[in-house]
């Protein structure tokens, strides 16, 4: 294997001319179990810099310094709450409410058609039962009247122009 | 900055000041309350945070002056630290392998001055652009380079010292 590239950027690492990224490819390099005997002198000190790198404080650090400037860690509290039977039945409550509004609506709505159709109906019973009024009424009058009054509507109707 | 929180952008910052305070005090304890001081002192700069351009600069920065004042006060060189020095108590079988366990990476910067190795540690470790630890150090990208390749050819030459 050509290990040429890596002992450039050795090389150049050491001059400080490498790009993070550079250094980076070194590490990586560095962190492998095949490494050519000329390069493994430098193995460990990379992989130190990774292991330096993993340093941290301790767990409890955090919350203490939170104590100290009066930031407490928020605590997620998730509340219990008795529920009483009638509360529980509550939506069944508002469902039925909400139905019978409608129901009412509907109703409503009907019931005003079904009042103009008694109108309308209303209207033309008035009409017939005039109409047989009327004719009761020529019935009850002599022939000759009977029929001009029968005939002249005729008539009129006739004498309109087409 | 928007939406600037202790908790999201301040503490998060812990480790990262943790590992710096512990390369120049090479003590966890003493790291652990540099860490806590400095963010303490974040804090009472609260109001003027809006106004900080990069504020983890400025946390490291802090950082930095807080370990360096530990140091100076308890007399201890940062020159040059003596990572043993807590060993003290132990037999010199015991501090030998104590000694051997000791990262190679800390004694190959054992020697270094504190800035070459605070600088190696911004770059190696932390990852920072040169002009990233110009800003956190106040010096120009110039001498962050020229420090950087002190120290890196330092090392270079003690790993060839060590492997022949």
């Amino acid at each position: 294997m050509d290990y040429k590239y890596i002992e450039q950027l050795l090389e150049r690492y050491w001059e400080c001319q490498t790009t993070l990224e550079e250094e980076a490819i070194l590490r990586n390099f560095f962190r492998q179990e095949d490494v050519p005997a000329s390069l493994l002198p430098y193995r460990q000190f990379f992989n130190e810099q990774d292991e330096m790198s993993e340093e941290h404080l301790g767990k409890d650090f955090a919350d203490k310094m939170l104590r100290l400037v009066g930031e407490e860690t928020p605590v997620h509290v998730c509340k219990a709450r008795r529920l009483t039977f009638m509360r529980r039945l509550r939506p069944f409550y508002r469902a039925a409410g909400l139905i019978a509004i409608l129901l009412t609506i509907g109703n409503a709505a009907h019931q005003s058609f079904s009042e103009d159709e008694d109108i309308a109906d209303n209207q033309q019973m008035a009409e017939s039962i005039a109409a047989d009024s009327l004719q009761q009424i020529t019935i009850g009058q002599p022939e000759q009247q009977s029929a001009e009054l029968t005939k002249q509507p005729i008539d009129t109707i006739n004498t309109l122009p087409r | 900055m928007e939406n600037i929180s202790f908790r999201t952008t301040v503490l998060p910052l812990s480790d990262k000041l943790f590992r710096l305070a512990l390369r120049i005090t090479m003590n966890k304890a003493e790291a652990e309350d540099v860490v806590q001081d400095t963010l303490l002192k974040v804090w009472e700069h609260r109001e003027e945070w809006e106004q900080i351009n990069n504020l983890e600069a400025f946390a490291i920065a802090t950082c930095r002056n807080r370990a360096l004042d530990v140091m100076k006060r308890a007399g201890r060189n940062t020159e040059k630290l003596d990572e043993m020095a807590h060993f003290s108590s132990q037999t010199p079988q015991e501090q030998l392998e104590a000694n051997e366990q000791i990262s190679l990476v800390n004694r190959l910067m054992d020697d270094l001055p504190e800035v070459q190795r605070t600088i190696m540690l911004l770059r190696d470790i932390e990852g920072k652009t040169y002009q990233e630890i110009a800003q956190t150090l106040d010096i120009s990208e110039t001498q962050v380079k020229v420090y950087l390749h002190r120290a890196r050819t330092k090392i270079k030459e003690r790993i060839w010292t060590i492997n022949t």
